[in-house]
Formats: structure tokens, sequence, C-alpha cells
């Protein structure tokens, strides 16, 4: 029994001290400033990782493809269809792409402080970049804890979108400014059957629905994540309010016939999306949207603008996220990869073209005021919203979205009158929050 | 323990000598079966499992070196609300699938035996679904069974039923993914057609010799004969269902109406975390919130359980077999 | 026999009534089960803006969607690495299963229970998480971005297979076995002649589900070889239709249908081969 005991022990440090290795390999360059870049004709390749596919995949290959003006020798690989179990594979397997690209911004404060992606500091000194090139917002989700360890590409902003002749029937001429005309114009929008079920739902509060999430809602409503003591404050009047806008709809429409409603309507990116199927007269969505509407369905005549917020000063601000893209911890060329991040994040014309191509939003000033930028009336709305300095950026934790999550499946039970205590409710899901961070550690 | 069950009757009469020399060869041609399975599962099984149960008493975030924290993730889950959610949820699946993905493939398997025409054809159509990849079979589901709208509903519609809202009804939801999960049962009703054809004819005639009508037959010949493989259905169908993991993802983004197919993690679990598998939420902790002793620790304890069950219900099997036999 | 003496009227009636019970039964049955794939056929052949919505029928038949799905990715590369991957793992899994699971069935030795019970607590790791520390090792032998992670491990053990084979194998009375042995056979002269042909319709349902198992894999093309398309299979070529924005649904659904086809052909091929159970005529040859 005694050796036993002593066997599996042994077997555990040694399969510990194994991953351990494999984990730990490919530290080479780290800590000992930054690598040097590569001359200008250098041969050197480059492989990058993202989750890109198809017709997006190949906007985004231009656009890496335009780093051979500054190094022409380069040879650049651009796989898609990597989410970031890969790109983690990757580092732990001592085989990382030398940029990864990833679409969960949620991540930033794990990418960051587990030093998956290295930190960009050493560089943007030496090259002494100007980071007030990219608006505040965008950069708030591009780092943790003053840890920098990802540029963005492009970003999306989300704002209102309403149908003008849902809105004009029911005599509204302008889009709501506040929450408490949103709530006004949604009952006047919407219709209802002889049955008494839903036929068009002026606005739709569920969560989560499509855009409906908590950290896109959140700012409008001023509602802030952390607490002054940097504890999660979720139990804030702010928090409250959003969620009392969002009850008072819902009991508006009647939970189960909300529900009913919802279930039978379309996918958020197929072409019986509710908006194009005119079955809600207004939505909060990201700029991606204008692209789809035109495309699927043009007949809708539509309109964006800020949306609405639960103060009037408020008026006017965004919430916005985006791609992200880094140096790997391990990545065999650093020094050329940073370069080729630098030119996606900093070339103007790159950025211009690559957002015409796949309609997101520049994270540039000098590529948002980039008179090649392809905006419409529409997307417009966007740009203001992200020039604006009441732009929000995703709210960033160690904790992935873990909060988002709580919060979330929170707003899921309180909308269908689960939760007898509102602020009490939200204090436990701020413990829940807090506890999660604290056995993160970090 | 149970080992003791062996008996070399071969070598029972032989001399001492022999007898060894005997024994020794048996044990050569054992492990000269084995060699390859031996190594493999050390290397694919036993070396993972000792890993995951040594993680599970870290701190790991998949990138740093492991750091030890004792119990620590294990107490975790006592505040962890999610995790009683996700293994009540996981014991739903485990009883229900079982039941019912064992009977249901029994049944189709035995009314196709009894197919005198088209039994290709009925075989290749009821096989069909399990050819689709999880992903595809879940979606088309989910669009069939589409609240209001979907073929499901108008079907319901003609009897003056108004169907639930399926997969976005949290008291739905884990029915509508056991209907995929049957519906691509394919495999487990050709393993049972191939073990109740194989029910040695003679036994059939033997029995209708003594008047026994097609339902005896099947309860007194067939069942017990094909016993060995419905006891894998049965095994088969517990891990299947303790390892759940696409189906709910996918079933849960999409009635969310995110149509994300590697499924947000905010949308996991949709509706009311009603979906929320206990692997699902293992994978989440361990891949998207970056906590791998944690994920190590659940997986940890999946499998002790799992095992532990599992093995009592083989030792019971067995020893149901035991007295059929004699 | 003893009922036809008097009564042959009704029970030829009830034969009838029988079969039609049965067969009208089995005929509801397919069509339950095919009914959703006629879905997956109908969004095929739809428009990019038609497919998903609340639509079943197609308002134009996009017949060209198969043919695009060819434009966009060169599907004859993976159709290649999906064979190479199912065939390589399918005859590697028939090497090291079938003695393994003979050895669990049939021979009597010291610790056999419990060896079976390894094999199967070996299915209840759950796959996410062994995928860690084996991603580690075929790393440290620099064959990630290969599809030998995938195919090396069922020359060894798979565990679902030596399961199910040894099911299908205890199914085969003692007495066959033991005769052979009289006979003089060895242990793997036993195997060869009396369990194998015995077993067939076990180990062709084995194979079968081993190919189809890989041929559907995506998880596991997905973590070693995603970074490598000349090594992607079929089912990872699913995941090309989706974007950041966008899904496209009926080319995805397109080439489901035609990663199902090569496996469609291979079952009504080897269901045949189940279909010819042991009975008696496979025994004394």
């Amino acid at each position: 029994m005694r050796k036993l005991h002593r066997a599996a022990l042994l077997c555990v440090a040694a399969a510990v001290s194994l991953t351990a290795c494999a984990a730990g390999s490919g530290e080479q360059a780290e800590g000992s400033g930054p690598a040097a870049a590569p001359g200008k004709d250098d041969r050197f390749s480059l492989t990058v990782w993202s989750n890109y596919s198809g017709r997006e995949q190949a906007e985004v290959t231009k656009a890496l493809e335009s780093f051979k003006e500054k190094f022409p020798n380069a040879e650049i690989k651009h796989e898609g269809s990597q989410d970031d179990d890969k790109i983690t594979a990757g580092i732990r397997g001592g085989n990382p792409p030398d940029v990864a690209l990833s679409f969960t911004t949620d991540n930033i404060g794990q990418f960051c402080s587990s030093g998956s992606f290295q930190d960009l500091e050493p560089y943007l000194g030496r090259d002494d970049v100007d980071l007030g090139q990219i608006t505040d917002a965008v950069r708030s989700y591009t780092e943790y804890k003053g840890t920098r360890c990802a540029m963005p590409l492009l970003s999306d902003v989300y704002g209102l979108y309403y149908n003008k002749d849902m809105l004009a029937e029911a005599g509204i001429t302008e889009p709501p400014r506040t929450t408490a005309e949103l709530l006004d114009f949604a009952k006047r929008t919407t219709k209802r059957a002889a049955d008494g079920s839903i036929e068009v739902a002026g606005f739709l509060p569920s969560m989560p629905f499509y855009a409906n999430n908590p950290q896109i809602w959140a700012p409008h409503f001023g509602a802030k994540w952390e607490a002054p003591d940097g504890k999660s404050g979720l139990a804030s009047p702010e928090w409250a309010q959003m969620l009392t806008f969002q009850k008072e709809l819902v009991d508006f429409y009647g939970y189960d016939a909300l529900e009913r409603f919802r279930a039978g309507l379309g996918q958020q990116y197929s072409a019986d999306h509710a908006f194009h199927q005119r079955k809600i007269a207004m939505m909060i969505d990201g700029e991606y949207r204008t692209a789809f509407l035109q495309d699927q369905a043009p007949d809708v005549r539509f309109g964006t603008a800020p949306f609405p917020t639960g103060k009037p000063e408020l008026y006017g601000t965004g919430f916005t996220a985006g791609t992200i893209m880094g140096i790997p911890k391990g990545a065999k060329n650093p020094g050329a990869a940073w370069e080729l991040i630098k030119h996606l994040s900093f070339d103007t014309e790159t950025i211009v073209e690559l957002a015409n191509g796949i309609k997101n939003i520049p994270s540039t000033k000098a590529a948002l005021a980039d008179p090649r930028l392809e905006v419409d009336e529409n997307f417009k709305t966007f740009i203001d919203l992200a020039t604006s300095d009441k732009l929000q950026g995703n709210p960033v934790t160690p904790i992935g979205d873990a909060h988002i999550k709580a919060i979330s499946d929170f707003a899921t039970s309180w909308q269908a009158g689960g939760v007898p205590d509102l602020m009490a409710g939200l204090a436990e899901v701020d413990q829940q929050i807090d506890d999660r961070i604290a056995k993160s550690g970090k | 323990m149970t080992a003791t069950l062996e008996r070399v009757d071969e070598a029972r009469t032989a001399p001492a000598a022999g007898r060894s020399r005997a024994r020794a060869r048996h044990r050569l041609t054992v492990l000269a079966f084995l060699a390859p399975a031996i190594l493999g599962f050390a290397l694919f099984f036993g070396y993972p499992l000792v890993a995951t149960i040594a993680f599970s008493f870290t701190e790991y975030d998949l990138i740093n070196p492991p750091e030890w924290i004792g119990w620590e993730n294990y107490a975790y889950m006592f505040s962890d609300k999610l995790f009683r959610t996700a293994v009540h949820n996981t014991l739903w699946f485990v009883v229900v699938l079982t039941v019912a993905r064992v009977v249901f493939a029994l049944g189709v398997a035995s009314v196709i035996a009894r197919l005198k025409t088209g039994v290709g054809l009925v075989r290749t159509l009821c096989y069909l679904p399990s050819l689709a990849p999880p992903v595809a079979a879940t979606l088309v589901f989910f669009l069939v069974m589409r609240p209001n709208e979907g073929p499901l509903d108008s079907f319901l519609g003609w009897f003056g039923i108004e169907g639930p809202l399926w997969f976005a009804d949290p008291a739905w939801a884990k029915p509508g993914i056991a209907a995929v999960v049957l519906w691509v049962s394919g495999d487990l009703m050709i393993i049972i057609l191939a073990a109740i054809l194989d029910v040695p004819q003679e036994q059939h005639e033997a029995a209708e010799l003594d008047g026994a009508g097609p339902v005896r037959r099947w309860w007194h010949v067939t069942l017990p004969s094909i016993s060995p493989v419905l006891a894998f259905g049965v095994v088969n169908s517990i891990i299947l269902a303790l390892q759940l993991f696409t189906q709910a993802v996918v079933a849960g983004s999409a009635a969310s109406g995110s149509a994300d197919v590697t499924g947000s993690t905010k949308v996991l679990g949709f509706p009311e975390n009603s979906t929320l598998t206990f692997p699902v939420w293992l994978y989440t902790q361990g891949f998207r919130y970056f906590d791998m002793g944690y994920a190590a620790a659940m997986a940890t304890v999946l499998f002790v359980v799992s095992f532990a069950a599992t093995a009592l219900l083989v030792q019971r099997m067995r020893k149901a077999s035991y007295q059929e036999e004699s | 026999m003893t009922a036809a003496v008097g009564a042959r009227g009704p029970v030829a009636w009830r034969k009838v009534l029988d079969w039609v019970a049965v067969h009208s039964l089995g005929l509801a049955l397919g069509l339950m089960f095919t009914l959703p794939i006629v879905f997956v056929f109908l969004t095929a052949v739809m428009s990019d803006s038609q497919a998903f919505t609340e639509d079943l029928w197609p308002r134009e038949w996009h017949w060209g969607n198969f043919l695009e799905v060819f434009e966009q990715a060169p599907l004859l590369t993976y159709l290649g690495n999906s064979l190479l991957y199912s065939m390589l793992a399918t005859v590697g899994m028939l090497a090291s299963s079938i003695p393994a699971a003979y050895a669990l069935a049939k021979l009597r030795w010291r610790g056999r229970n419990v060896v079976f019970l390894l094999v199967v607590g070996a299915m209840m790791l759950p796959p996410q998480v062994v995928a860690v520390p084996l991603y580690d090792t075929w790393s440290g032998l620099g064959l990630t971005g290969t599809l030998w992670p995938l195919i090396v491990p069922y020359f060894l053990f798979d565990a679902f297979s030596i399961f199910l084979l040894r099911q299908f194998i205890l199914t085969i009375p003692q007495s066959y076995v033991d005769a052979a042995r009289v006979d003089g056979c060895t242990e793997f002269q036993a195997l060869v002649r009396v369990v194998v042909p015995m077993a067939r319709p076990g180990i062709a349902a084995t194979a079968l589900f081993c190919f189809l198992y890989t041929w559907n894999d995506y998880f596991g093309p997905l973590l070693y070889t995603s970074e490598k398309p000349d090594q992607w299979t079929l089912s990872l070529a699913l995941s090309t239709f989706k974007g950041m924005h966008h899904v496209q649904w009926n080319l995805a659904m397109a080439v489901t249908l035609l990663i199902m086809v090569p496996a469609v052909v291979l079952f009504v091929f080897a269901q045949r081969s189940f279909v010819k159970g042991i009975t008696f005529t496979g025994v004394k040859g």
C-alpha cells in the first residue's frame, strides 16, 4: 500500500513537470527588451492565425499583403478558422503563430495577465508610438491593468436601428433619445393580434437576444462594472435603472407572450432576422448591420441613431468592442510580427480599405476621418459614436466573460419575474463575481 | 477481488511442470493479444488521467506552470452555483437518455428485423441521420421544432395543439436535445440489429415448436441472447449522456438567436441554463475562463463518479448473466 | 404448425395483418428518420438570403451551390485527407482491438474483469480535458499539424471498439471456441478461424462506426491540423462557411450533404455483411 502511494506521487510529479515543461518552452526573447525589427529587404515569413473565413478572410489577407509595400521580401501565411483554443494549444505546444487575431475581446485580461500575448510596451517605447491615435475606448479594451498586450484591428460600435416607416405609422418623427421615450415609442409601435399574441414588438427587451447583452446596454445607463473600491459594483442605482427599464417593457408585453414571440424570430445572422422582417421596429446592433440590411432587406427603410440613454446627458454614448491582435508567447519572429501589427494598427490606407471591405469601424482617429472611408448616412451615426469621447469600451476582467454571464443569467431570471428583491439579487451577483475573481488570483 | 473468478480448466489434469509451462504460455498469449492495448491505454488514458488529477490540485491557466493549491478547486464547487445546475442537467440526461436510447434502438431494430421486404432501404433510412455531423443534426431539429412556424408546430396545429417553445423553453430544451440524440442513435440500432440477426435460427425454431408466438420468442429467445449487446447499449448511452456537449451548445446558441455555432459563452445553457451540461461548464471553465485547475477537478469528479457507477453496473450485469447461464 | 391443423384461414389472415403492421411501422420509421435530412437538402439548394429563414421550400433551386462549395474550398484535397484518416484508423483499430476483445471475452486470466472495467473507464474522461496533456505530448514529438496524432492511437487502443467487439464476441457460444481448442488450434488460430468469421457482423459494424466516427470527427482535426489547410479533413472544411458576422447556411448544408455521400455509399455496401449473420454456415468452414 505504502509503495503504491509513493509510486502514484511520483507519477503525479512526473506528469506535472512534463506538462509544465511543454507550457514553458519557447520563452526565448522575453524580458530582454524588444526583438529587433527586420531590415527592409530581409527575407522572412510570418504566420497569422485568425478566426475569419470565406470572404472576410480574403479581405483580411489583402490587408496583410499590403505589408509587403514596407517589406517587399516578407512572406505572410494567413490561416483562417483558428479559434482561441487553437491559439492556446499552439502556445502550449511551442508552435504558435507570429501574430494571433482573436474575436474574444472578453479574454483580454487573461491574455495580458498570463502572458499568452506578449507585452507590447517595449516595442511601443522603442518606436515611440503615439497611442493617442487610437480612441480611448478602443485602447481600454486592448489592455489590462496597464499592460498592453494587444492592438485593435477595426472595431464594432453599437447604436439604435429604427424602422422609419413603422415609427412614422405610429406618428413618431424622431428616434427616441431617452429610455423613457424608447419605452413610450416601443409601446406605440407594438402590434398585437386579436388573441393577444404579439405581431410586432416595438423594442424587444429580452436578454439574451441578438445584441441585447448587459455589456452592450450598460454604458447607456451609466452603469459601471466596478465599484470605487475595485470590487464588482452591480448593486448600483444605474444597474437597477437598466433592469427596471427592461422589466417594465417585458411586463408591458407579458413575459409568456414575449417569449413565444421571441422564440419564433429568425437568427441574428440570417435573412429572416426580425428587423429585416419588420417584426421589431427598433433594436440595438452594431454598424455591420447596415451592410446586411442593404444586402438582404433592401426594402426596409431604416435609420440609425445613438442608442437612447437613461439620463439625457449621456446621449451620444456608444459601446465598442472588436478584434484584437497580439504576439503570442513563443512566437518565432516577434520583431517582424510587431512590424506587421504596427502596420495593421496604424496604416491609414490599409485600415480604411479593410473597413470598407468588411464594413467595420476603423480604430484610429486618422482612418475615421479619412475621406476614402465609405460612409453613408446610416453608417455615419457609428462613425460619430466612435469619435465621441463618450464611447465606452468592452469591460476588462481576468475572468473572461464570467461576470457578463453572471449578470446575464440574473437578467434572464429577473425578466421572468424570478427575483423578489432587485438590489439583494444584484448584491448576490456581485458576490459571485468577486468570488470568481478572488479564485482566479489576479 | 473479482479477478479470482478465473479458472484454467485445460491445465488442471496435466502434471505440475507441464501445467506451469502451459500457464506461462497462456499468460504470454494473453499478453501478446493485449500488448498494443496496454501501451495505448497507458499513453492515451493513464497519462492524461494522472495529469488531470494532478492539475485538479493546482491553479493552472494553461500557459504558466501550475501552482499547487491543494483542495481549493474542490472547495470552490460548493460556492459555484452553476456547478449544481450542471450536475442536475447531466443527471437528467443520464437517466432519460439511457432508458430512452436503449428502448428506442431496441424497438426500431426489432421492427426492422421482422421486415421481409425493403429491409435494406428502411435500415439505411433509419441510419442516415447518424451520418450527419452533430452540429448539422442539431440545427435541423432546431428548425423543425421552431415555435409557431416550424413544421412540427404546424403539424401539431392540425390537431389544435399549440406546441411549447421547445428549445427556448427551459422545461422543453432538454427533451428537445434528447430527441436529437435519439434521432442519431442509428449506430446503436445497427448494433442491436446485428445482434438480433445473430441469434441462432435453431433457437427460434425450437421455441416455435414449443408453441411460442413472436412476442414470447422475442422475450424469451431474442432478449437473453443479445443481453451483452444491450449491456453495451446501456453503458454506451450513459457515457454519451455524461459527455453531452456539442448538441447542448448548438441548441442553446441557436435558440437564443445568436446562431454562433461555436457557442458564445454568454448564451451557453440557454434558456436559463437548462442546457448547461457538466462537460459544457467544465469546458467553459477550462478554456473560456482559463481555469484548467478547476476544470480538471470537475473532470476528476465526473470520472470518479461515473466510473464507480459503471463498475457497479457491470458487476450487476455480470451476476445477472451468470445466473442466466447456470 | 400445431395451430395449422384446423385453422388455416385465420393464421394466414393474421400473417397478412402482421405483415402490413410491421411494414407500415417500418415505413413510418424510415420517413420519420429521413424527413429532417430532406430539410437539409432543401436548405442546401436555397439562395444565401433564403437559407435558415422560416421558409421550408426553396423559392429558386440553386443547384449551383453544390458546385460553388468546390470553388470556395479545395474539397478534393480534403477528401483525400479524410480518406487517409478514416481508412488508416479503421485498419489500425481492427488490428489492435480484435485480439484485445478476444482476450477479454474468451480467454481466462487473472485480472480480466479489472482490465475490462478500465477499458470502459477509459471512455469516461471528458475528451476536452484529455486533449490538453495529449496535445503537449504530440507537439513534443513534433507531430502537430499532421493527422498522425489522430491515427496512431487507433493502432494501439480504442476503448469503444474493444468494448463493442468484446460484447459481440461474448454472444458466440463458448462451445465453438472450445471445440477449436480441442482440435488443436492455438488461441490465435481459434481467433482467426472461428471467432472472426462468426463475429463478422459485429466486426463489420465496429469497423463502420470507426470509419464514420473519424469521417465526421471535427474537434480532432480542428485541434491538430487547423493551421495546416493542406491537412484539413472534409468535416473541418465545414467551418470555412462561417464568418464573424455571417454564416452561409446553404453552402454549409450543401457540404454537409456532400460529406455524407461517401458515408452513405459505404453504409449501403457494408450493411450486407450485417445481414449475412453467422447462423450456421460460417462455422464449420
